[in-house]
């Protein structure tokens, strides 16, 4: 399973005509303004309802574009926001690579 | 103080409040849940959406029966594509022991009208292709349970509970529940506000005691920290959930909306507590046990690490039903099963609240049990 074997799929219909703001998950500016504009005023309900920041790069691409979106639309101050956390590992890691890496205690 | 009042206040935003949220707001009911985050921000978010009717228990059985229909109809009902997939679950048995207590269950479940079968080893190869079957016996294989989108499940429900008038307040904690006479008052706010209902349940999940404890009700519910990792999306490889019970074994399935792979383990001892921090026992851990299963997966890279909590039960089981308090429910206790129990637990509770009986007797889940009948399926 390796690259040839990634998920080969069409551009979204609803990215075609849009800005996108997340290009790992393939969303575009609309889902977002759209979004926003339903309720959803935090960066952590955006995430889980439209998958912004859960692709390859976790959210360093698309999160700040997302903030700026919100305080626009619905007024809330970035500053305000709560951001979701960062998980490891930072870039993607193959299994076998991190199967290798034998962990032998919390204090070693 | 603002006061506000309602027909019933739920505490708690994750899938077991969004449920029984949305059957009361279809009962009529006006319901107001508060939620100390964000939706799905406690275990429901967190967990990795495998939905299976294969349990030792025929009450849990039934249940879960129920919750397959309903998110089965989900869309029609609802409203939302909650990308309900029925690629099945296939529990191995690596040992004799392991056999004999599928072999035990799966009696259980065929009674209750079950489609399931201890397979041979190389029936489970044909079922996930790729499988290593070293010391493999055979696995109890159910091809009608499933998997479906925990955020999209639970959003669902709150849209829907909203647009019949219902209310959701987020980043909005409880810090008092007022009692009179054994009798639920009103519930108060970290905001200050101060809610006025004749019920009120607590589906505070890993905090249910606590949200019990303020009604002076002990809810014997404890939060077991879990860990789970995704990986990328990659072409469909694994149909069903692979569960594999070895002390040092695992679970995974192949998300069927996206492609990626999410799974995860019960850690050996158990990790009491409310931490949430991600391991480097768990992100090395892991991978060696998914490809020591499905050795095919060894090239696909891992995105993302977390933790969550399984609410337990002493029992493993749920705990929901009245309580000494009048008024006071409580639905809480899934023992890592919240999301796949939700929509039946959400209808049968609003039953039992608007009608005082649910269509399902869930008297076995109440809360003054003796805790002795353990689930073997865990």
């Amino acid at each position: 399973m390796g690259h040839g074997n990634r998920t080969k799929r069409a551009v979204k219909k609803s990215a075609l005509n849009s800005v996108i703001v997340c290009r790992c998950e393939e969303i575009s500016e609309d889902e977002v303004r759209q979004a926003i504009k339903n309720g959803y005023h935090s960066p952590e309900e955006l995430k889980r309802i439209l998958r912004i920041g859960m692709g390859h790069c976790s959210g360093r691409g698309c999160m700040r574009v997302v903030a700026r979106m919100i305080e626009e639309i619905a007024g809330i101050p970035i500053a305000k926001l709560q951001f979701p956390k960062s998980r490891p590992p930072v870039k993607p890691i193959k299994l076998q690579l991190l199967g290798q890496y034998r962990y032998e205690s919390e204090n070693s | 103080m603002s006061r506000k009042t309602a027909d019933a206040v739920i505490v708690g935003g994750g899938i077991i409040g969004a449920a029984v949220g949305y059957h009361l707001a279809k009962a009529g009911f006006k319901v107001t849940l508060l939620e100390k985050k964000f939706p799905c921000a406690g275990s429901t978010g967190r967990c990795i959406g495998g939905i299976r009717a294969q349990f030792s228990h025929e009450l849990t059985i039934k249940v879960m029966l129920l919750s397959i229909k309903l998110f089965q109809n989900f869309k029609e009902e609802v409203g939302d594509d909650i990308e309900w997939y029925a690629g099945g679950y296939l529990f191995l048995a690596f040992d004799e022991e392991r056999k004999r207590s599928f072999l035990k269950a799966i009696e259980i479940q065929r009674q209750c009208g079950l489609d399931v079968a201890f397979v041979s080893a190389d029936e489970c190869a044909r079922i996930v292709p790729g499988l290593n079957t070293e010391g493999l016996i055979g696995g109890a294989w159910c091809p009608t349970d499933g998997q479906a989108n925990p955020f999209k499940v639970t959003f669902g429900y709150l849209k829907r509970m909203r647009d019949l008038g219902s209310k959701v307040y987020t980043e909005t904690e409880v810090v008092g529940i007022n009692i009179n006479k054994g009798r639920v008052v009103s519930v108060v706010t970290n905001r200050g506000d101060e809610f006025f209902a004749p019920v009120v349940l607590n589906a505070a999940g890993p905090w249910a005691s606590e949200v019990g404890r303020m009604a002076g009700v002990s809810v014997p519910v404890t939060p077991d920290r879990h860990e789970a990792l995704v990986t990328e999306a990659v072409e469909r490889c694994l149909d069903p959930m692979l569960v594999d019970y070895r002390s040092d074994g695992c679970y995974f399935l192949q998300h069927y909306g996206t492609g990626h792979i999410i799974g995860c383990y019960t850690p050996v001892p158990l990790v009491p507590g409310y931490r949430l921090d991600s391991s480097d026992e768990f992100i090395t851990e892991m991978p060696r046990r998914m490809i020591r299963l499905l050795p095919k997966l060894s090239s696909v890279k891992v995105l993302r690490q977390w933790a969550g909590s399984y609410e337990m039960s002493p029992d493993g089981n749920p705990i929901c039903g009245r309580t000494s308090i009048e008024g006071y429910f409580v639905a809480a206790g899934m023992s890592g099963h919240g999301f796949m129990f939700g929509p039946a637990i959400g209808k049968l509770m609003a039953e039992m609240i608007t009608t005082g009986k649910s269509t399902i007797d869930l008297s076995e889940f109440r809360l003054d049990r003796s805790f002795t009948k353990s689930e073997a399926m865990r």
